[in-house]
């Protein structure tokens, strides 16, 4: 009798054991539909194909902690899903050991159709672009090695990676690999905007929406191009330099002088929810945004020359123009996006 | 006894031509190891840390750090076909500072006769593509070594540091020679160099023979090669950036030679 129990016992740690054995690759593939209103797609989808358990695993390092040296800033803590994966109210967002940046944390949405990533451009694969906040003492600050050596000795990881990668290694390939997957899955397509856009069910604006629309065609789409938003350029959009940063922008990957201080120009998509505004959050309100354009520009050597046209600066907006504009930005807010359970952290 | 004779003759000649048979097709089969070294020199002098040089821009230059990214290794046998190693293991980080590292161990090499090596100094272009594809845990190797560039999440391909003094600095002012891939008048420039280096016997890989490869890396070209790039002018001695790392690039690509090849 006591012999059976104790089989009955040891049964089950046997299946958990061989199921454990079972962990390999699950080529469940993740299809990757792009939007018919979306431009093509930059991302190589067939060099790193992205799979179910490649994104959870993914999803499960980029809210994961213990990658940063303090234990605790993951990609999640500066990039919030509720924000557009932005970190509201934050100019500069705060890294390990309360360090803090010079530049404003860009939303992540739709980024296997951008070319180049960061506010200069310095990271042009999708895959390599989380090394920089990883590496960043001021962001994460972390190691490859003790990242790759905490994972090894986590039964959650080693399963994940298993489940994940063909080769089952945690390694620093697999681990941006799976980053990526997560990243690249990250879309936002179904606002308002969207809807009207591809003539589907809720997808009517109002008047004033499409009189915004209509401004923004004339006033702005040159550079926030598509229905994107943006062209992929870097431009010097008038901002005047913040001395006690001299943030020299694109300049620093290409030193060239024509590049001085400008900028990635960024996607508008969901703007409402990632305030502060610009490449160092120093604007609070689409309002002071659209003040700058039609007042606040400085001139430079490398002002962008669609901000000085005809010999005056800035963009001609009417007050009422100003409100159309925000009432049509506002449609670009992507509610699926911003609450999709896929993307949460719990 | 003439017969005898002849008998013998006819089978010593026998004997000779099959012993010869069997050197000429001796049976080359298996896979063995081959060992790639890289010994740095400045000039004809062993290379030292701390240790004082002048290069031919009259500047007295002191290292204190040399390591280079060692990647695509391709072995030529002596009938021209090739062997490339595959890829994904094929990248090392050679450091002054570490022996171990400055002998590269190939193993499932196929055995044969090799006359010539192939290796990169960098990343190639087309690993960039891929993205994180293909590196296994280079990355962490590399930024573990201080062999990455964090502004661009990538790698720094040489890697020579020290300072320098010359007749108008008389203070020494450190140096920093890092290559690696950067932006050059918007263009994607990758710095990488390709390397062939001919051997001067061949290496024969066996089963049984692990030969090794002696090869002299001169860090003195690394500035002092065909371009000369002085690390006492301008506002620093910061080259990381630029059109000057072509320069450099072109330099690193002509400064390994061989020295010698052990079949034992």
């Amino acid at each position: 009798m006591k012999t059976k129990i104790v089989l009955l016992l040891i049964l089950p740690l046997f299946w958990n054991c061989s199921d454990d054995q079972d962990d390999v690759y699950q080529n469940i593939p993740i299809e990757f539909k792009v939007p018919s209103n979306f431009p093509p797609l930059a991302y190589n989808l067939a060099n790193n194909p992205p799979t179910e358990k490649g994104f959870e695993l993914g999803k499960k390092l980029f809210y994961e902690g213990r990658l940063a040296s303090d234990g605790v800033v993951s990609c999640g803590f500066c990039h919030l899903q509720e924000d557009a994966f932005t970190h509201h109210g934050h100019t500069f967002s705060h890294g390990v050991d309360d360090l803090v940046g010079t530049r404003n944390t860009p939303s992540i949405q739709n980024l296997g159709y951008q070319t180049a990533f960061m506010w200069d451009g310095a990271v042009n694969h999708l895959d390599l672009q989380a090394i920089l906040p990883f590496t960043n003492p001021v962001e994460m600050n972390g190691d490859f090695s003790k990242a790759i050596a905490m994972m090894k000795g986590d039964a959650e990881y080693q399963k994940l990676f298993r489940l994940a990668f063909t080769d089952g290694q945690i390694n620093s390939e697999n681990m941006l690999k799976a980053l990526g997957q997560f990243m690249l899955m990250v879309t936002s397509s179904n606002s308002r905007f969207d809807k009207y856009r591809r003539n589907e069910a809720g997808g009517t604006l109002t008047q004033q929406e499409l009189d915004g629309y209509a401004v923004f065609n004339q006033k702005c789409a040159s550079c926030h191009a598509t229905d994107l938003f943006t062209d992929n350029s870097f431009r010097n959009n008038g901002l005047p330099v913040n001395p006690s940063l001299n943030d020299v922008g694109r300049f620093r990957v290409t030193e060239l002088a024509q590049d001085l201080h400008k900028f990635k120009v960024p996607s508008l998509r969901n703007v409402e929810k990632t305030a502060p505004y610009m490449h160092d959050g120093r604007l609070y309100t689409l309002e002071a945004v659209l003040d700058h354009y039609s007042s606040g520009v400085e001139n430079s050597a490398t002002l962008d020359p669609i901000l000085k046209r005809n010999g005056s600066l800035g963009i001609a907006l009417t007050a009422v123009e100003k409100t159309q504009l925000i009432a049509f930005l506002k449609t670009v807010t992507d509610t699926q996006y911003l609450t999709d359970k896929r993307f949460s952290e719990y | 006894m003439k017969f005898q004779l002849k008998k013998i003759a006819a089978v010593v000649v026998i004997a000779i031509s099959l012993f010869s048979c069997s050197n000429d097709d001796e049976v080359i089969s298996g896979n063995g190891n081959l060992k790639l070294e890289f010994d740095n020199t400045y000039g004809t002098a062993n290379f030292a840390f701390n240790t004082e040089y002048t290069n031919s821009n009259g500047e007295k230059v002191k290292a204190t750090q040399l390591k280079y990214i060692v990647s695509n290794i391709v072995l030529t046998k002596a009938d021209g076909s090739t062997f490339t190693y595959p890829k994904s293991s094929s990248y090392f980080i050679v450091d002054e500072a570490t022996a171990a590292s400055q002998i590269l161990n190939l193993a499932n090499v196929p055995a044969a006769d090799y006359k010539s090596v192939k290796f990169g100094i960098g990343v190639d272009r087309a690993q960039w593509e891929l993205g994180a594809t293909g590196q296994g845990d280079f990355l962490a190797a590399a930024q573990t070594a201080g062999m990455t560039w964090n502004w661009t999440g990538g790698y720094k391909f040489v890697a020579f540091e020290g300072n320098a003094t010359s007749a108008t600095l008389t203070i020494p002012r450190n140096y920093r020679v890092h290559t690696g891939k950067v932006v050059v008048n918007n263009v994607e420039t990758y710095n990488y160099a390709e390397i062939t280096i001919s051997f001067p016997s061949v290496a024969k890989v066996r089963t049984t023979i692990t030969p090794q490869v002696h090869i002299i890396a001169d860090a003195k070209k690394v500035v002092d090669g065909d371009n000369k790039i002085a690390l006492t002018t301008g506002t620093s001695g910061d080259i990381m950036s630029g059109d000057r790392l072509a320069l450099v690039t072109a330099n690193v690509s002509k400064m390994f030679t061989i020295d010698h090849v052990h079949n034992d």
